[in-house]
C-alpha cells in the first residue's frame, strides 16, 4: 500500500494532479482554522484565511521542494498571510474580544461550571492582551503542538529565539492571568 | 553547575516549557522533580504555569462552517479550469461567483414573499367585498403557500439539468425551504447526487436530501448512493450522514465500499470509523 504522506501529496499537486489538494484540505482545514481562530478570534476571517492558504499553496506549488515538511511550509505561508491581512486591516483591532465574549457567554462552556468558564473567559482576555509575536508562539506551541525546531522554521528565526519567546510569552500571560483584577 | 543532583532554580526554569510539554528525558525529569520537591518557590511557579497551560487547552475553537469546504472545492475547480485554459486565475472572480450563488437566492426569496403578501391582500379585499368567511380566506392563503412551494419545485426541476454548475447549485438550493418534496423533486436530487459531474453540486444535493431523510425511501436511496460515489469528498460526506441518521442499514454497503479498489486512505479510515460508530 502506498502511504500518502503530506509531502508526496503536495509533490503530486506540484506535478499537476491538483485534486490531491483536496486530501490536504481534508487533513489540515481544521487545524489551520484553529490556528487563525486563536490568532484573530474571528470565525469568518479565519475561514477566509484558510481558503487563502490553500489558494496560495496552489499558486506557488512550484516552490514546494519536498525537502522540508509540508506542514512547516503550510504554516509558514499561513502566518505570512495572517501578517498581510493584519497590515491591510490596521484600523480594526484584529483580535476580537467581543465576539468571543458573546460566544462563550452562555454557550458551549456553560455546562462546565461557572468558575471554569470564567477562567477561560479571562484567558481569552489575557491572550488578547499579548503581542502578536507572543501569541503566535504560544498558539503554535500549545495548540498546534509544534516543537521549537519546527516553530523556528515556520517563523524563520532560530530555535534559541523561539525558546526565549515562548518563555516570555508564558510569563507575560501568567502575569495577566494571575495578577489582573478578576471579577 | 553541572551537578544534576543539585539543580539550580535557573536550570529548573530552563526546563519549564519542556516539562509542560512532557518532553523531558527521564534524567531531566527526575532532577526537575527533585528540585521541585525541595524548592517551594519553583514548586509554586511550576504549579501556576501548569494550571495556565491546562486552562489554555480549554479554550474552545468553533467548527468552521460547511461553506468553507464548499468554497475550497469551488476554488479548486476554478483553479483547475484556469490552469487548463491557461488563463490567469482571479480570486476576485471566484468570490463574486460564490456570492452570485447566494444573492439571487435571497432576491428570489423576497420575491416569493412579496408575491404571497400581494396576492393575499388581493384575495383579502375580494373576500371582504364578497363577504366570504375568514376560514375560506385562510384556506386560500394556504393554497397559495402550497402553490409557491410548487413553483419552487418547478423552478428546481427546470434548472437542475442546466449545463452550468452554478445554476444547478441554485436549483438544489430551492429545495431548502420546501417542506413536502414530491417524488419528482426527490428523484431529481438523487440523479444529481449520483451523476452530477460537479462535486459541489453533488454535496449540496446530498445536504438537501438529508433534510428529507424522514422518508424511508430517501434513506434507502442514500445508502445505495454509497456504492456509486467515486469522489472521496462525497464518500466522506455520505458516511457522515449515515452516522447522523444512525442508519445501521448502511453498514453492509459501507463494508462493500471498503473492498473497492483504489479507495484512498483517508476515506478508508473514515468508513472504518463510521462502521464502528454504527455497530
Ligand atoms: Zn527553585
Amino acid at each position: 500500500m502506498n502511504t500518502l504522506t503530506d509531502n508526496s501529496l503536495m509533490l503530486r499537486v506540484k506535478a499537476g494532479d491538483l485534486d490531491k489538494m483536496g486530501l490536504l484540505f481534508e487533513r489540515y482545514n481544521r487545524p489551520l482554522f484553529a490556528f487563525f481562530y486563536h490568532m484573530t478570534h474571528k470565525r469568518d476571517v479565519s475561514e477566509d484565511l484558510v481558503q487563502n492558504v490553500f489558494y496560495r499553496m496552489l499558486k506557488y506549488k512550484h516552490a514546494f521542494t519536498g525537502e522540508g515538511e509540508f506542514r512547516t511550509w503550510m504554516y509558514h505561508l499561513a502566518r505570512n498571510i495572517l501578517n498581510d491581512s493584519v497590515k491591510q486591516n490596521r484600523s480594526s483591532d484584529h483580535y476580537d474580544v467581543s465576539e468571543m465574549a458573546d460566544k462563550l457567554g452562555g454557550g458551549t462552556l456553560a455546562d462546565e461550571g461557572f468558575e471554569k468558564r470564567e477562567d477561560v473567559d479571562f484567558l481569552h482576555k489575557a491572550m488578547a492582551g499579548l503581542s502578536d509575536d507572543y501569541r503566535e508562539v504560544l498558539v503554535l506551541s500549545r495548540f498546534q503542538e509544534m516543537k521549537y525546531d519546527e516553530i523556528a522554521k515556520v517563523l524563520n528565526i532560530n530555535e534559541g529565539t523561539v525558546k526565549v519567546r515562548v518563555h516570555r510569552a508564558l510569563g507575560e500571560l501568567k502575569k495577566k492571568f494571575f495578577t489582573n483584577e478578576r471579577r | 553547575m553541572k551537578d544534576d543532583k543539585d539543580m539550580s532554580c535557573e536550570h529548573a526554569k530552563d526546563k519549564l516549557e519542556d516539562w509542560l510539554h512532557n518532553d523531558l528525558d527521564k534524567a531531566d525529569r527526575l532532577s526537575v522533580d527533585k528540585h521541585l520537591a525541595e524548592c517551594v518557590n519553583c514548586q509554586e511557579e511550576f504549579a501556576a504555569d501548569k494550571q495556565l497551560w491546562e486552562s489554555l487547552a480549554k479554550m474552545k475553537v468553533p467548527e468552521p462552517r460547511e461553506e468553507m469546504r464548499v468554497n475550497f472545492y469551488a476554488m479548486l475547480d476554478n483553479f483547475k479550469a484556469a490552469e487548463a485554459t491557461n488563463k490567469p486565475f482571479s480570486f476576485q472572480t471566484l468570490i463574486e461567483k460564490l456570492r452570485d450563488i447566494v444573492l439571487p437566492q435571497w432576491t428570489v426569496q423576497v420575491a416569493f414573499s412579496l408575491l404571497l403578501v400581494g396576492l393575499g391582500w388581493v384575495i383579502g379585499n375580494k373576500t371582504s367585498q364578497n363577504n366570504v368567511s375568514s376560514t375560506a380566506y385562510q384556506q386560500q392563503i394556504e393554497t397559495l403557500a402550497t402553490q409557491v412551494e410548487d413553483m419552487k419545485s418547478n423552478m428546481m426541476l427546470a434548472l437542475i439539468e442546466n449545463p452550468s454548475a452554478t445554476e444547478r447549485l441554485r436549483a438544489v438550493s430551492y429545495t431548502s425551504d420546501i417542506t413536502h418534496a414530491d417524488e419528482k423533486v426527490i428523484d431529481a436530487l438523487f440523479t444529481t447526487l449520483n451523476n452530477d459531474p460537479n462535486v459541489n453540486v453533488r454535496l449540496v444535493a446530498l445536504e438537501a436530501l438529508t433534510q428529507f431523510a424522514k422518508d424511508a425511501a430517501v434513506r434507502e436511496g442514500l445508502v445505495k448512493s454509497l456504492a456509486l460515489q467515486d469522489s472521496p469528498m462525497v464518500q466522506v460526506a455520505l458516511a457522515d450522514v449515515m452516522v447522523k441518521l444512525q442508519e445501521k442499514g448502511s453498514v453492509k454497503e459501507l463494508r462493500k465500499l471498503l473492498d473497492k479498489e483504489g479507495l484512498n486512505d483517508l476515506v478508508k479510515n473514515k468508513i472504518e470509523q463510521t462502521i464502528k460508530d454504527l455497530s
